[in-house]
């Protein structure tokens, strides 16, 4: 459903050329949940945008439901939902009005964008947030209509960027059934995050990125068996202090 | 996914709801208006009354006893006492009222002091009459003195009046010079509404603007809802567009508010009659500072979103507006000098224009050229400044490690594209109007110079090398910056030769409408020309027969449709069909195709507006269903050629039955019959070469 190829991107700096994604390549099939781990700087947020087809990478691709970004980004733009923890909402617009401005983005008809709203807000639990402002509701409520408003056109793949970030335990749990959710409807779902333990228990493949290249990826048990550790925090801070570039380049 | 006016009306209600019920949005739109007015024209009245103008309340003038105040009210109300009529003319035509009061408890000088009068009279009486009068006034205060200087005057009017009286009894020949005035110069420089109106328009408009062009631009930014905006599977214009047409529509409304609230409060305090004197504001001007408003919100729109697009936060925002808001007042202050009037490079010039339009309009003296050439330029600006905005707009949420910035627009970028997109298309139609018409006119004010000295044929030579210099050069230039494929971008691909033969036949017929056209534009006075301008024609059409007709053909035929087909069936048919329906595109450049042919130096050929434009339907048609810009070249070639040869050797076609006996240049009813059947011929056959490139291109789409 989702497939990145070789996906490249370089950036120029003063002091020379920073590969901020390096030739990285994954495949997230229908209901599965794909973690793109690493810390900050890791390349993941680059990688994003590149699949978003809001960057051009300079070499590979990435194809969205079968469709490459930079040959029609538009085409793929609609078949992906994206959810951040940096979003915003329009103060001035009720939910309702702001979740139907989205759909209307993404060329979903009038009349099935209410359905859907419908649908979704009984699943995320915002029916009664829907006639309110949308300035004047609490953290917890703004991340569950950042959430619907990245499902709101029915995308058949997902991308979460960091979506537990500044969140209490009860907006993480929410992130979490919001995920099995996604995978219970079969949608391709790629998480972006430096969260390891929270990671561990939400994704079923894992890529361990590091400075733009992916230097683990499988299933927990595959890094377990590869890695020697349990964990894999343990497994990054293996990683970061690995002072021999050779042997993580096995890896990869 | 195509744009659709239903949903662009979405859009922009989503833009309109987030911006209107903003606090912030309402105190511009409704606080200001309301609270400055009043105070404005309080201190405005204040001003106008002290600088001796009529007013409806009288000065008050204090004195010390009802004896004199019966005795000074009767030498104010003598007929004899008032100015004569050039001095009250020049001071608005009214006479200050003045009432004579004995103030209670106090001495008149109290009074004046407790400003309880606006001047206090000391009399001096001597044993059997009045000896002297003292007029006191207040120091600093305007009312005041004015009072002071009205009252001396008319004392001193009546005096002279008595001795005038006097001497002329003693001598009944004496007979005083007669004193006139009259003035001279244009009706503008004389009229404040035409002066102050622009002046506020510029001022409102951007004030409108203002708020909502930050907060529906940098606001997504500091919101955190850019991303999420970039991220969905619209085109950028799309969303700026709707962002555009919410804050023209605040801007309006906000230029609106105050202008009403600026006329209500005027006409409450009597200011209106003291602003706009004998001029009425009636339903046509209210009806034309409507469409200058609309004008100016439409143009400043465009100049701060492009501005606050770039800008990264609310602060940077405000910081790029505020020195904007202070130039623009340069050319609305170099619009109230006398002597700069609406013509040749000022007519392009941008606000300016729209500055000095506003002023002829409320003073009477707009012309119609110099009105369309303003209205349009402006728009084209507004719109290329739209085009810069869409190319700046969230690029920061794009590219967040490399940041545009202004000077990113003139780099090439590094990619090769297939044709240019339709902001870049944008700016260079709003580049090709100031060139078309500056050059031009250039040219014809040269021309008629040196007329005499210089050959017909090098003439025709030098139009030809215009056009090249404009439309030729211009979209080569932005092809080449902007890294296109100059096969795509001009269309040149080899279309079915079928489709060749439907355009020369198509020409066969459509070159007899257009002549119809020009001959019923002739016929009816539609033309805007003047009797000098058509007798230049004229002439100029005789010594056409002098130039042989391969230069004829080469200067307006040949090079008119390369170069023109080149431009608008290439470069902006390609630019505009990615985004723009079939349908759309072709009416798009077949009007900015007529447009541009309606200027012409400084005249306006109006009545080459439909005609051209109608070309322009049939040319984009060609070019759509052939997906090639070559037979369009070769249906332009033969419709210009044929009508050029048509007048070169009208009278040599007498056989023909081509010159009617009463003189008019009318093509005989059969040759139009027979053109109508050509032009149905050329059409079948371009539709049916090109049937399987249409049926394919329609499972594409």
């Amino acid at each position: 459903m989702l497939l990145i190829d070789s996906l490249t991107k370089r950036f120029s700096i003063e002091s020379g050329t920073v590969h901020a994604v390096d030739g990285l390549s994954m495949r997230v099939a229908p209901g599965e949940v794909f973690g793109l781990l690493g810390p900050n700087g890791a390349g993941k947020t680059t990688t994003l945008r590149m699949v978003l087809g809001l960057l051009e990478p300079d070499e590979g691709f990435a194809e969205v439901a079968g469709i490459r970004t930079s040959k029609d980004p538009f085409a793929a733009k609609a078949k992906l939902g994206f959810v951040s923890a940096s979003d915003g909402v329009y103060p001035w617009l009720s939910v309702r009005e702001m979740l139907l401005y989205f759909a209307d983005l993404y060329g979903v008809a009038p009349d099935q964008a209410t359905a859907r709203l419908k649908e979704l807000a009984s699943v995320m639990q915002i029916e009664a947030l829907l006639d309110r402002r949308a300035g004047s509701l609490s953290t917890g409520q703004r991340q569950r209509v950042t959430l619907v408003r990245g499902l709101i056109h029915d995308p058949p793949v997902m991308l979460l960027d960091e979506p537990t970030r500044g969140l209490d335990v009860v907006g993480v749990q929410t992130i979490f059934e919001y995920i099995e959710h996604l995978r219970a409807a079969g949608k391709a779902v790629v998480v972006c995050t430096h969260r390891l333990d929270e990671a561990e228990r939400l994704c079923d493949q894992f890529g361990l990125l590091h400075r733009g290249r992916i230097r683990y990826r499988g299933t927990l048990n595959d890094l377990r068996e590869e890695t020697g550790r349990e964990h894999l925090v343990e497994m990054f801070v293996d990683l970061m202090h690995s002072t021999d570039p050779a042997l993580t380049e096995d890896h990869a | 996914m195509k744009l659709s006016w239903s949903r662009l009306g979405r859009l922009t209600q989503k833009e309109l709801r987030e911006t209107l019920r903003d606090r912030r949005t309402m105190l511009t739109l409704v606080m200001m208006p309301l609270l400055v007015y009043p105070l404005l024209s309080m201190a405005l009245n204040r001003f106008l009354l002290s600088s001796g103008m009529p007013a409806e309340q009288a000065f008050m003038v204090g004195v010390s006893s009802p004896d004199e105040r019966d005795f000074l009210q009767t030498l104010i109300e003598d007929p004899r006492s008032a100015p004569p009529e050039p001095i009250l003319k020049v001071n608005g035509g009214q006479l200050a009222r003045f009432e004579v009061v004995v103030p209670e408890e106090l001495t008149p000088e109290e009074a004046l002091s407790q400003n309880l009068l606006d001047i206090a009279v000391q009399f001096q009486h001597g044993p059997s009459s009045i000896q002297s009068m003292e007029i006191v006034s207040y120091n600093n205060d305007q009312g005041s003195s004015t009072a002071q200087r009205i009252l001396t005057e008319r004392l001193q009017w009546l005096q002279l009046s008595e001795s005038l009286q006097i001497v002329q009894r003693i001598d009944p020949n004496y007979q005083p010079i007669d004193l006139r005035i009259r003035s001279i110069g244009g009706k503008a420089s004389g009229s404040i509404l035409g002066t102050v109106i622009p002046l506020v328009l510029v001022l409102m408009t951007i004030t409108g603007a203002v708020y909502p062009a930050i907060d529906l631009t940098a606001g997504e930014r500091e919101r955190g809802t850019m991303e999420a905006l970039m991220a969905s599977p619209v085109p950028r214009w799309w969303v700026l567009l709707a962002k555009y047409l919410a804050v023209v529509f605040v801007a309006f409304l906000t230029a609106m508010a105050n202008l009403l609230a600026m006329f209500v409060t005027m006409k409450v305090t009597g200011l209106v009659s003291m602003l706009a004197g004998d001029s009425t504001v009636g339903l046509l001007q209210i009806t034309q500072i409507l469409g200058l408003l609309l004008l100016f919100s439409c143009f400043f729109s465009a100049l701060l979103l492009s501005l606050t697009s770039f800008a990264k936060s609310f602060k940077e925002a405000q910081a790029y507006l505020i020195p904007v808001m202070l130039l623009s007042l340069g050319p609305a202050m170099l619009s109230l000098m006398p002597g700069v009037t609406l013509e040749g490079p000022l007519a392009v010039a941008p606000l300016l224009n729209i500055v000095l339009l506003a002023r002829d309009i409320l003073s009477g003296t707009a012309t119609t050229a110099g009105a369309v050439v303003a209205v349009t330029s402006t728009l084209f600006y507004a719109a290329a400044t739209l085009g810069i905005a869409a190319r700046l707009f969230g690029s920061d949420a794009v590219e967040r490690t490399s940041q545009k910035s202004f000077g990113s627009l003139l780099q090439r970028p590094d990619t090769v594209t297939n044709r240019p997109s339709m902001s870049q298309a944008g700016l260079v139609v709003a580049l090709l109007l100031p060139a078309s018409f500056l050059i031009s006119n250039g040219l014809m004010q040269w021309l008629r110079i040196v007329s005499d000295s210089i050959s017909v044929s090098s003439q025709l030579l030098l139009n030809a090398l215009s056009l090249i210099l404009v439309f030729g050069l211009i979209p080569l230039f932005a092809t080449i910056i902007g890294k296109h494929r100059i096969r795509s971008t001009y269309r040149f691909v080899m279309p079915p030769l079928a489709s060749i033969l439907g355009a020369m036949v198509l020409a066969g017929g459509a070159w007899a409408f257009a002549h119809e056209a020009l001959a019923l534009a002739d016929q009816f006075g539609i033309a805007l020309l003047s009797d000098d301008q058509i007798e230049r024609t004229r002439s100029l059409l005789d010594k056409w027969k002098t130039v042989p007709p391969w230069l004829l053909l080469l200067t307006m035929a040949a090079t008119p449709a390369l170069v023109e087909e080149f431009c608008f069936r290439g470069y902006l048919f390609s630019a505009f069909s990615a985004v723009l329906r079939p349908w759309q595109t072709i009416c798009t450049t077949a009007l900015l195709f007529g447009l541009f042919h309606v200027f012409v130096g400084s005249t306006l050929l109006v009545e080459r507006f439909l005609p051209t434009m109608l070309l322009g339907l049939l040319l984009g048609w060609v070019a759509f269903r052939t997906g090639s810009v070559w037979p369009g070249v070769v249906l332009h070639f033969f419709h210009n050629g044929m009508l050029e040869l048509a007048a070169r050797y009208h009278d040599k076609l007498d056989f023909l039955g081509l010159s009617d006996a009463d003189g008019s240049k009318h093509l005989p009813p059969s040759w139009l019959v027979a053109a109508a059947l050509m032009v149905l011929i050329g059409i079948a056959i371009v539709a049916w070469s090109t049937q399987k490139q249409a049926s394919e291109s329609s499972i594409q789409n």
